[in-house]
């Protein structure tokens, strides 16, 4: 596949020092390495269905000490643009629903309510997460952390308008 | 526009445009090139020819000289670099002097630099034009000979200083060999065995060693570094700078009755020689075997100086051991001598890479991480533990992991592979497993065995039982997760092979450093007047065809400081730098391009061109009081010949009237 921007992709020794220190790579489906390795090799299918793709934090340890200087963290987030783009992102997963709700709420408030954020995420992803978390909220609600109103700033025309230049500049709607 | 020389019978010109395969051929269209060519005033024949510099080629071109009575040859072909001297060499063969010929680089110029096709050929045939102008002024010229001093210089004192020093000597030859350390040995001195033999490092070099020590023909300054280099091939000015050891080398024996009474009874300051992982005396002899057997003083902690100034404020113990024999000297000053040598080797070496930029492999974090030199000491019986593997605290390692390509092939780092770092991990490997019997983990990249005998020792050690696995470690931390890891060091890697991120617990960390070059080898570049490349290594004069020459005639380089490389091939490029020395000398004179500078009549004087020359070849006549130019000084770098406010300096090869004409014919339609 072509990364746009990351084509020091071609580059890559597969040394696995991205697996090394990655924090989370024990949890994943493939190893940094490995999708690298696909993405290279066209396994796109396989790329954008792994999971590996939705657990990188984007801690950029990765892409710090990457020998050959590949921005691997630049490509997870590439791998996960296009990944819901095409609709293949694992239904029900919460980080690309949070994802999701997150950027549908800037764009209309120009900044979060985490009250309904959550409960959004929760929605559509799993009311049993829900339950099992509701003494955390509860507190969280008691001390003030959750708006029970809705949260916006005053000028979000310029928000979006901002979104929109951003989007612009790399080439997507 | 400047007129035709009239004092010179007519001119006939003979042009021969090279295809050189398709380097040229494919982007320039040589023969419209040849055919313009044809039509210029002077020239009395034109060709292209598929490889000029071909023997057909070459006698193509005399023929032509001979037949057309030609008085002029250029060959428009690749750059004079490479074959000025072949066609010189054939226009002389045809009885014309060599230097009424002339080269156009098309290749480099036009082909290599150029995609379109038309473009290319129209420069080409400026390039052209401006050399038929220019060649009509050319005149004949003398080649000078100079004589050279036998005597060779070799800096550096490690194996390849000692190998072609040794072979030099033998030839004959007077060897000057210079050293920074106490000893001479360099890093092979330092290491326990060599791959993939397993000959004991210490048991080939030594005798060399002591032959250099010893021979008639070398002289050893240990301890001396070069401060200065004057002159050019054949006739260096070398001043060589002698650090005082505070022990006269004449007078010592090394017999160390000086290290047994020093007023330190204990050992306690940082050993060099085992990478500090041993202590020694104020005075001391940095190893069993080192040449010469001389002990030396380390002011910076002897108690008779403070802070490296002389203060007699110690006992002086080992002036009274060393009794009637009054080897120590704490008067002794540094010393400047000045030799004169005819050819130079540079042999300078490498440094290891310093593992600290590489903060996550918790070198100087976690005790039990070690160099690769370290461990190098570690297991040598003469070493700190004798040859015992054992750990900072005392302990016996139980799991040792060996993580290849640190310092190497990481474009944060030194993008280069090492070339050694493989070889020595699974050397070390084998000998930690040896002497401990302790389980050896491999963490490589790639493993890189090409060399008589090592892949079968890489094969060998799979039989050995000693773990590989690919993947280059992320990580070397003491956060234990299990129990089994709780008082361990933790490598954190992916094995690529299977595809699984591993946490391998270890007792022992050894990080394979990777060769850069010395951290004053820019220093040196420039006192020998050599280049270097991207990455600081010295540059070879031809990656292939010259490699152990430099672009200074009469300097040669050879071992680490050109290139990381095993001892095998340092050894092969020794003998072929001294055998390059060696040629030079017993041809007993060099030529000399007389591309030099001459003074003209109507030097005033002003004495403008003196202090500009960087190889103080000018002088001032007392008589005629017009300056004088030393052929045999000038290297015809053309400062003078610029700077003269009166224009009276010229230069053969590059006079007024040949430069301005070529540059008239390339700006000419």
């Amino acid at each position: 596949m072509r990364m746009p921007g990351c084509e020091q992709l071609e580059s890559c020794i597969q040394c696995g020092t991205c697996s090394g220190v990655c924090p989370l790579s024990i949890y994943m489906s493939h190893t940094p390495r490995q999708v690298m390795a696909l993405t290279r090799g066209d396994f796109k299918r396989e790329v954008l269905h792994s999971h590996t793709i939705w657990l990188c934090a984007s801690c950029y340890a990765c892409t710090v000490e990457c020998p050959q200087g590949i921005r691997i963290t630049d490509i997870m987030y590439e791998l996960k643009q296009r990944a819901i783009s095409e609709g293949v992102y694992p239904r029900r997963f919460p980080i690309p629903v949070l994802a999701h709700e997150f950027n549908a709420m800037v764009q209309k408030h120009g900044r979060i309510t985490e009250l309904q954020l959550v409960i959004r995420m929760f929605l559509k992803t799993s009311w049993v997460a829900a339950l099992a978390n509701w003494r955390l909220g509860l507190d969280l609600l008691r001390t003030g952390r959750f708006s029970l109103l809705t949260e916006r700033i005053k000028r979000r025309g310029d928000i979006a308008r901002m979104l929109d230049a951003v989007d612009g500049t790399k080439g997507r709607s | 526009m400047i007129a035709n020389p009239g004092n010179q019978p007519e001119v006939r010109i003979g042009f021969y445009v090279c295809h050189c395969g398709h380097n040229i051929a494919g982007v320039v269209d040589c023969p419209a090139v040849a055919a313009y060519v044809a039509g210029l005033p002077g020239v009395v024949l034109s060709r292209d020819y598929k490889y000029m510099c071909s023997d057909p080629g070459q006698e193509l071109l005399q023929q032509d000289v001979r037949e057309h009575r030609l008085n002029r040859v250029i060959v428009a072909s690749c750059s004079p670099l490479l074959h000025e001297h072949t066609f010189r060499q054939a226009t002389a063969a045809a009885g014309l002097n060599p230097f009424l010929c002339h080269m156009v680089n098309l290749r480099e110029h036009a082909a290599w630099v150029h995609t379109d096709r038309h473009a290319a050929t129209e420069k080409a045939k400026a390039l052209a034009r401006a050399a038929v102008r220019r060649v009509t002024w050319h005149r004949a010229l003398e080649v000078k000979r100079a004589p050279i001093h036998p005597q060779v210089l070799i800096v550096g004192g490690g194996i390849a200083g000692i190998h072609a020093a040794l072979v030099l000597a033998e030839a004959g030859k007077e060897v000057f060999l210079v050293e920074r350390e106490p000893s001479i040995g360099g890093h092979m001195a330092r290491f326990d065995k060599t791959f993939p033999t397993l000959d004991c490092a210490a048991c080939i070099l030594t005798p060399k060693m002591s032959a250099v020590g010893t021979h008639p023909r070398i002289t050893l300054w240990t301890y001396s570094e070069v401060t200065k280099v004057e002159g050019y091939v054949g006739n260096f000015t070398v001043t060589v700078t002698r650090k005082p050891r505070y022990v006269h080398e004449d007078r010592c024996t090394g017999c160390q009755e000086c290290v047994a009474h020093c007023v330190y009874k204990e050992a306690k300051f940082r050993d060099e020689f085992n990478e500090g992982l041993g202590k020694r005396k104020p005075i001391y002899i940095p190893f069993p075997q080192a040449t010469p057997q001389v002990t030396l003083i380390d002011p910076l902690v002897c108690l008779n100086f403070k802070k490296g100034v002389l203060t007699n404020r110690c006992k002086q113990t080992c002036v009274e051991a060393c009794g009637d024999r009054q080897a120590i000297d704490f008067q002794q000053q540094e010393e400047y001598l000045q030799i004169k040598v005819g050819t130079i080797l540079v042999t300078t070496g490498f440094q290891t890479f310093d593992v600290r930029r590489m903060p996550q492999y918790g070198y100087g974090t976690f005790p039990n991480v070690y160099t690769a030199l370290e461990v190098e000491r570690l297991v040598n019986a003469s070493g700190p533990t004798g040859g015992e593997v054992l750990l900072r605290d005392g302990r016996r390692p139980g799991a040792i992991g060996i993580v290849h390509c640190v310092g190497s092939r990481d474009k944060k780092t030194n993008r280069w592979c090492s070339r050694v770092c493989c070889m020595y991990s699974l050397k070390l490997a084998h000998l930690l497993k040896e002497h401990s019997g302790a389980e050896v983990y491999n963490f490589y990249i790639d493993l890189r065995t090409p060399g008589k005998g090592y892949e079968e020792f890489y094969d060998k050690l799979n039989t050995e039982g000693v773990h590989f696995i690919r993947g280059r470690v992320g990580e070397v931390t003491d956060w234990a997760v299990t129990p089994e890891e709780e008082g361990k060091l933790v490598i954190r890697v992916e094995d690529t092979l299977a595809g699984f991120v591993r946490r391998i617990p270890v007792d022992m960390v050894v990080l394979s450093t990777g060769l850069e070059p010395r951290h004053d080898a820019q220093a040196v570049r420039r006192m020998f007047n050599m280049s270097c490349g991207t990455e600081g290594f010295f540059l070879e004069r031809h990656p292939k065809l010259a490699p152990v020459s430099t672009f200074t005639d009469g300097v040669f380089i050879a071992g680490c400081c050109q290139g990381p490389r095993d001892i095998p091939d340092t050894v092969a490029q020794a003998g072929a730098a001294a055998a390059e020395a060696l040629a030079l000398i017993d041809r007993g004179y060099v030529e000399q391009e007389p591309n030099t500078a001459h003074v003209l009549d109507d030097c005033s004087g002003c004495k403008s061109c003196l202090p500009l020359c960087p190889y103080a070849a000018i002088t001032i006549d007392p008589v005629s009081r017009k300056a004088v130019i030393n052929e045999a000084l000038c290297k015809g770098c053309g400062t003078c010949v610029a700077s003269c406010p009166s224009g009276s300096i010229g230069q053969h090869l590059f006079e007024d009237d040949e430069l301005l004409n070529e540059i008239a014919g390339v700006l000419a339609e």
